[in-house]
């Protein structure tokens, strides 16, 4: 995304213009122009082809029609093609204004020239060419580190010089992010500052490359890559369980796996001599596309989307090649063609699977996870420690139920009514029905009789509260057959149930939510058109209801309404229910009815009959202890619905219950999807206009010509194709890996297209370099931690990345790399420092995924409540980023700029928005993170506040604060301190995040205040950046 | 190279820093611009900010429209009892559709193995003046018909949920491409201050939908993400991490980030990275939103006769009538880009019951849409569009007679309607063959609405493009693609 077009990319000193002197390279200076302006009408793509002329090859261009040739050699001035960029004729001009492409500039015109002048030779774009391992030419000194060398050679053609070596904070601080996505500990800071010895900085790289947090951080971007989630993705989205496949990426980093191998067995582990369970897993990779279980859908052609989605997965990934453009049509750009994109498909043609999605999906192997056991144990200690707390809050609610229980009789004595009728303030229809009520508080309707209608009832409520609601539904002499309804029939049908609340002189409503609904008697819902169950009047669908076909028609039905909340209304608030019937043949609207409600939770709103104290009331006793031992229980049950402590201790029992169900399931054999091929291969076909079931001409498995021969003796199948994308003949895997690896540690790779290396892409900014690093990458067996320490190691990774007003108006972008590259780290890595900074981090590795923190609702809104997200409980909550649950639909909300996961991606977005300031500020995780930073610091800084902020400083940026930073943060947590010391309940309030205990009440305004400091720190630009 | 490809390589903000001012001393510039930005904010929450730009050479011409409301109708409202009124099909009713209509159209599995039998529309229809047909369960509607320009002749080749929506969304059926909002609020930038530019509103529905409403509909593609549409939930937070928690009250948040742009402009002394300018007026729009959108939300301040013009559903925050008038508060400050999405209307059975429940949720409060906007002097310059991702077949499915039959997927015609921003009013373009199945006049192509809804905000779209992994991408893709100046006024 950064970058306008081709040439304005190019810095300046690097532009067509500089070159004047030396010749003119044809892949370097010509093939750029002729892609840019010429080759999307003249180019290999027959299909589009204009006026018969190809530009792609040198025998198109000088090729003779009518005695005129595009391109002459030596001559310039009867090239066709340097006659047609310079006419000024509309009609003759080229790029034709039609395309909307700007006239060749003159610089660009004069490149031509002299290239047909010097002969028009032709080369091949510079990606195609294997890398060579070349001295270089201008530099200096032998002993200069290889990456220096290149580095400094464009310095020295550029005229500029670079930046000092950062400080040694920073720089440990960076390294420590780039190598394991951390920063580093306090301790292991000051173990880097105090080690003098030669050699210090090398041993700094060794430790973070051998931490097991390194796999850990190369996992995050290879993920990316692989589009990894822990859902389907699509209108089902249903849960996988590749997360094995996670754990064995981690491990093959950890373990330095060659990258080669690690390719072959992603690839065709399965298809390796006695292959382990864990090199079949492997090939999981090409299985983490996206699944489509739409209904209505074909399988088929969600199994040929899949196979698309690998191949243009290996194309962005190894290649560097957009090979989806070859999908429709042969490349307009690159020499792939329309045929070869579909043999590189027929290698991933004949797996063993349907198309399905979900648990249809396969082949899987079942495989048991060798870090399922410790989630495991986690969860059973977690479900220990909160059945016990259940029980003692049960235990604990004992005492308060002896003291209510005198007053619940006395009251039951005086005047108790369970359910108490509404009378009504305001009584309408929406169709014309007309409702009466009636001096037992019964409504009647009249007058028309419309086939729909919804009825309308407001009341005043004089209780304290509402907690549900009763609908009795009455016979009437003057109903049909003097049963419920008007209707012909004289059933009726209630499809929906709505509650409201309206605040006098307020417009607006609110809803209320009714969360449960027994009704005592249901119809045969399949006999009757969908209509029975009362508890479809809860969800808003018009095709199902209540209904009581089936019940003798003269009696009386009822039907019971839970609120999810217990209301308690304003004096001016008022009560709205709402009735319908909108049923599909109609004709059913209820004859007579009674609202009523109730403001006692528990048995009375969930079940039909008297509630306990109901019961109680009935039984006429008239002392605690008169009360019968089974009334009692119930009465115990009722108290505990009101008493909060009970509740929060229950609510945290129940979620630590599905926690552990999940782990036990994950402690299980899991379906891990792997690649396997089916007994009968699948014939492969050109798909026209790439159409999934518009079937061309038939073909094989076999790679584009122009990119690599076929490695001599491999099979014709995924293993020979993964041993021909790492062979020495492949002129793109090792330029297009390191290009990624850089990336990593850079920010931005030497080719700043990271996912296009074809003619349409960027140019590296240090081609030499590239080069230099695919062989040595190559040469080391593809030794991936090497090649890390060997960038890390330069000075130009370890240069500071300030700049000035002149270096930035000159280099922008930092393409000369003439200082450190300066960005925002990436949102997970944030995250996981924080956790970190505030000693939260719980470093476990692998297991099944977790879910941090999010913002309540959120799946819910997505999937109208199908997807319910609950956050971990206990340590699970503070796993690295890596670990989080992946829903593919809607990614974890506090993680923004990331990978979506839907297809694979090579190219790291940073933006700057306001909703990213808004999410460090408040999100959850970074609230707790922050609060328990300030609590730390008031136990670990020393009592003064001075100590306390560099303490806080040091945890959080790695550093003291300067001298001009002093004044701002001291003021910062003043006017923290004198806002609650004035307010101590918000200092409180400010403190609940999170699970971890708060701390004594006395000391809750200091720990507000510096958690305030802390916030501060968290969101400063500095702890933002990689600096 | 090509004058309309203008892919900026660093946040606006930033290129607007670097080459507006790349001849000052930077960290004097930057401190300078900082003092007013800051303190002034200091001083004043919710000062003055800076627009966000868009593209430089934009628009091309002089627009019709300043805004855009899309009315989302997610799931294929039917065109056959909504608007496209076939007199004579009763005549069919309960026959075989022939081939020489049908000619081969794919049917979703749903309907694939059972018999293509016709089924007439279950409504009555509306005329108005200007001629337009307008089934009964949309009446009030059919009351605005003469404000309304309907397109009966759109269609598409999609003809499941997620690719054809996908499709009438970003112009293509694959995820991944920006969303007709996104491209415009980067190609036009913002006119308000305090809000994002391209805004998406989803009708609270109480029935679990089954089509999930994807975020790469409002999505960004390949374009930087914050032009990307804002979802405002229907949730006490409007957007997501909006509100500071409990115990921060706004004094301490306003100190809290003085401090932080304290910090920050020393920092940016110290670094002369401009990003970090950007973030510090990030920080600050964040700050001035969490008081912009709650007061955008708060509905308290409209008078009676407003919700009694969008309806009853209207008094409830997150029904779809609510959103209505939260589009037209939008539009009142400058939003460019305001959609709205009502799911639900894929109704494969029960016309009577389904289809009308839809109906009843969205006829008023669209129709009072228009209404309001004309008597505010708005509608001239906001262009309101209507409609779904496909529409439904003649076909029953299911017992073609039964009340419980209903219509499948249908990609070949379907009908939409568009309303102001220099479109003609009380007009219907376009037309479908005896049994509303195929095209028989001027087809729009999904392609087409979009260029034409560019056109309106004066941008020619072929020359409205972006380059990514070396293929310029447009709007309206590689086939042409016309804007449907038939339907200009």
């Amino acid at each position: 995304m950064k970058r306008r077009s081709l040439f304005v990319g190019i810095p300046l000193w690097l532009s067509v213009g500089a070159f004047a002197a030396e010749p003119v390279q044809f892949g370097r200076d010509v093939l750029p122009l002729l892609s840019e302006n010429c080759l999307n009408c003249h180019g290999a793509d027959e299909s589009n082809r204009k006026g018969g002329l190809r530009l792609d090859v040198r025998e198109g261009a000088l090729a003779s029609k009518d005695g005129v040739a595009a391109v002459v050699p030596n001559q310039p001035d009867a090239s066709e093609l340097l006659r047609r960029i310079t006419s000024r004729d509309p009609e003759e001009v080229m790029p034709t204004p039609k395309s909307h492409k700007a006239p060749l500039k003159p610089a660009q015109v004069e490149v031509l020239r002299r290239w047909i002048a010097e002969g028009a030779p032709w080369g091949r774009h510079w990606a195609f060419e294997l890398p060579r391992r070349m001295d270089p030419s201008g530099g200096s000194a032998a002993g200069v580190h290889p990456v220096d060398r290149w580095v400094r050679a464009a310095w020295e053609r550029a005229g500029v010089q670079g930046a000092v070596r950062a400080d040694a904070a920073t720089l440990l601080r960076r390294v420590s992010f780039d190598l394991t996505g951390l920063p580093p500990s306090s301790a292991e800071l000051e173990a880097y500052l105090s080690d003098r010895a030669p050699g210090a900085w090398e041993r700094a790289v060794a430790r973070l490359l051998d931490s097991p947090h390194f796999g850990e951080r190369m996992a995050m971007w290879w993920l990316d890559v692989a589009r990894y989630a822990d859902t389907d993705g699509f209108q089902s989205d249903a849960t996988r369980t590749n997360w094995p496949w996670r754990d064995w990426v981690v491990d093959a980093f950890n373990r330095n796996q060659g990258f080669n191998a690690f390719t072959v067995e992603q690839f065709a582990g399965d298809l390796l001599p006695e292959a382990s369970a864990e090199q079949r897993m492997a090939t999981c990779f090409h299985r983490n596309h996206m699944a489509n279980g739409e209904g209505g859908r074909d399988p088929e052609e969600s199994r040929v989307d899949y196979v698309i989605d690998r191949v243009n997965t290996m194309g962005t990934a190894w290649l560097g090649l957009t090979l989806g453009c070859t999908q429709c049509h042969t490349h307009k750009f690159d020499p792939i063609s329309h045929s070869e994109y579909y043999s590189l498909n027929a290698f991933f043609n004949s797996i063993d699977e349907t198309g399905a999605a979900g648990s249809g999906a396969k082949p899987v192997l079942e495989y048991k996870s060798a870090h399922a056991p410790a989630a495991l144990e986690e969860a059973e200690q977690l479900v220990a420690d909160a059945k016990a707390a259940e029980g003692a809050a049960r235990l604990g609610a004992r005492g308060a139920f002896g003291e209510a229980l005198p007053g619940w009789v006395e009251r039951s004595r005086r005047d108790f009514r369970e359910w108490t009728p509404l009378v009504a303030a305001g009584l309408e229809s929406t169709e014309g029905t007309v409702l009466l009520q009636e001096a037992d508080a019964s409504v009647r309707a009249t007058g028309p009789h419309p086939l729909q209608d919804e009825y309308r009832v407001a009341a005043r409520v004089g209780l304290s509260r509402v907690t549900g609601l009763m609908l009795e539904v009455l016979p009437d002499a003057a109903h049909t057959g003097g049963g419920l309804s008007r209707g012909k029939s004289g059933e009726f049908i209630l499809t929906d149930i709505k509650l409201q609340v309206r605040q006098r002189g307020r417009a607006e409503v609110r809803d209320l939510k009714v969360v449960g609904a027994v009704g005592d008697y249901s119809a045969d819902k399949k006999a009757n058109g969908g209509y029975g169950d009362v508890k479809d009047t809860l969800d808003d669908d018009p095709r199902n209801g209540w209904s009581t076909k089936g019940a003798p028609q003269a009696e009386q039905h009822v039907a019971v309404f839970r609120l999810e909340e217990a209301l308690v209304l304003e004096p001016d608030e008022e009560l709205l229910v709402e009735l319908r019937q909108r049923s599909t043949l109609g004709d059913a609207n209820i004859g007579r009815f009674r609202l009523s409600v109730s403001d006692q939770l528990g048995e009375t709103v969930s079940k039909l009959g008297p509630g306990p104290l109901a019961s109680l009331a009935g039984s006429g006793v008239s002392s605690a202890e008169a009360v019968p031992e089974d009334l009692k229980k119930r009465l115990f049950e009722q108290f505990l619905e009101e008493y909060p402590p009970y509740l929060a201790a229950r609510q945290r029992l129940a979620v630590a219950n599905a926690q552990l169900a999940e782990a036990k399931s994950a402690a299980g054999k899991l379906k891990v999807l792997v690649l396997e091929e089916r007994k009968e291969p699948r014939e492969t076909f050109v798909l026209l206009r790439g159409i999934w079931d518009k079937h061309g001409e038939q073909v094989g498995p076999g790679v584009p010509a122009a990119i690599a021969p076929w490695p001599a003796g491999e099979p014709q199948n995924r293993l020979g194709l993964a041993r021909w994308l790492v062979s020495r003949e492949n002129p793109l895997t090792a330029r297009v890996v390191v290009n990624q690896l850089w990336q990593l540690l850079f920010g931005e790779g030497l080719v700043r297209t990271p996912e296009d290396f074809g003619l349409q892409g960027e140019r590296p900014t240090h081609p030499e370099l590239l080069d230099w690093l695919a062989v040595e990458f190559v040469e080391s067996g593809w030794d991936v931690k090497k090649l890390l320490a060997l960038l890390a190691s330069s000075a130009t990774y370890q240069q500071s990345s300030k700049v000035g007003a002149e270096e930035l108006a000159r280099d922008p972008q930092n393409r000369l790399l003439a200082r450190g590259t300066r960005y925002r780290l990436p949102s997970w890595m944030l995250r996981d420092a924080a956790l970190r900074s505030a000693g939260l981090l719980e470093t476990r590795l692998g297991g099944p995924p977790v879910r941090p923190y999010q913002p309540p609702g959120v799946w819910e809104e997505l999937f109208m409540g199908r997807f319910k997200y609950e956050p971990s409980l206990g340590p699970a909550q503070y796993r690295r980023t890596l670990y989080a649950f992946w829903r593919r639909a809607i990614a974890p909300t506090f993680l923004f700029d990331n990978a979506q996961r839907r297809v694979c991606e090579v190219r790291s977005l940073r933006t700057n928005t306001p909703l990213q300031a808004l999410t460090l500020l408040n999100d959850e995780t970074f609230r707790e993170a922050s609060r328990v930073l300030g609590a730390r610091a008031l136990e670990q800084g020393g009592a003064g506040s001075r100590g306390r902020l560099e303490w806080l400083s040091l945890a959080v940026l790695s550093r003291v604060p300067r001298a001009a930073e002093w004044p701002v943060l001291e003021r910062a947590l003043q006017q923290a301190l004198d806002h609650y010391t004035r307010t101590p309940a918000d200092a409180k309030a400010f403190l609940r995040s999170g699970q971890a205990p708060l701390p004594a009440a006395a000391l809750h305004v200091d720990a507000a205040s510096y958690a305030v400091v802390a916030s501060l720190l968290l969101n400063l630009d500095e702890t933002l950046s990689h600096e | 190279m090509k004058p309309f490809l203008m892919n900026d390589p660093v946040s606006i903000s930033r290129r607007y820093f670097v080459e507006r001012c790349s001849g000052l001393s930077l960290g004097a510039m930057a401190l300078g611009a900082l003092g007013r930005e800051v303190g002034g904010a200091a001083a004043a929450p919710g000062g003055e900010a800076p627009l966000q730009l868009g593209l430089a050479e934009l628009p091309h011409f002089q627009p019709k429209a300043k805004s855009v409301i899309f009315l989302t109708q997610s799931g294929g409202p039917s065109q056959i009892e909504l608007f496209d009124q076939k007199p004579d099909l009763h005549k069919w009713a309960g026959t075989e559709l022939p081939e020489s209509v049908r000619k081969g159209q794919r049917l979703t599995t749903m309907t694939a193995n059972q018999k293509q039998l016709v089924k007439p529309a279950a409504t009555r229809f509306y005329r108005s003046k200007g001629g337009a047909t307008v089934g009964e369960w949309l009446p009030h509607t059919a009351g605005v018909a003469d404000e309304l320009c309907f397109i009966k002749s759109m269609c598409t080749e999609e003809i499941n949920h997620a690719p054809a929506m996908t499709k009438l969304l970003t112009g293509n059926q694959i995820a991944g491409r920006p969303s007709v909002g996104a491209w415009v609020s980067y190609g036009l930038g913002s006119t308000n201050r305090n809000l994002p530019e391209y805004l998406v509103l989803i009708s609270k529905m109480q029935r679990p939908s089954d089509q999930p409403l994807y975020d790469h509909y409002w999505g960004s593609g390949f374009l930087p993400s914050r032009y990307q549409g804002v979802k405002l939930r229907n949730a006490k937070e409007p957007v997501l991490y909006l509100r500071d928690p409990e115990g921060m009250p706004r004094a301490l948040r306003r100190d809290l980030l003085d401090g932080l742009g304290e910090l920050n402009a020393q920092h940016l002394q110290e670094k002369g990275d401009p990003e970090i300018a950007t973030r510090i007026r990030q920080y600050e729009m964040a700050f001035r939103m969490q008081s912009s959108v709650p007061e955008l939300t708060d509905l308290s301040g409209e008078p009676e006769e407003v919700f009694e013009l969008y309806g009853p559903d209207s008094r409830r925050p997150g029904s779809y009538a609510a959103n209505c008038i939260l589009a037209r508060r939008l539009v009142e400050r400058g939003v460019r880009f305001v959609q709205l999405v009502h799911p639900d209307w894929d109704h494969h059975s029960r016309l009577t019951s389904w289809c009308t429940a839809r109906c009843r949720d969205t006829d008023q409060a669209s129709a009072a849409l228009v209404l309001d906007l004309k008597r505010r002097g708005l509608l001239e310059d906001t262009l309101v569009v209507w409609g779904g991702e496909f529409g439904r077949g003649v076909a029953g499915q299911g017992k073609w007679d039964s009340p419980e039959a209903g219509r499948d997927h249908h990609p070949r015609c379907f009908t939409m309607w568009l309303a102001g921003g220099g479109t003609k009013s009380g007009f219907t373009y376009g037309a479908t063959d005896d049994f509303s199945y195929n095209v028989a006049e001027n087809p729009v192509q999904v392609r087409d609405l979009h260029a034409t809804i560019l056109h309106q905000l004066g941008v020619e779209h072929e020359r409205f493009g972006y380059r990514f992994q070396g293929l310029d991408f447009r709007l309206t893709g590689v086939e042409p693609a016309r804007v449907v100046k038939e339907v200009l006024a």
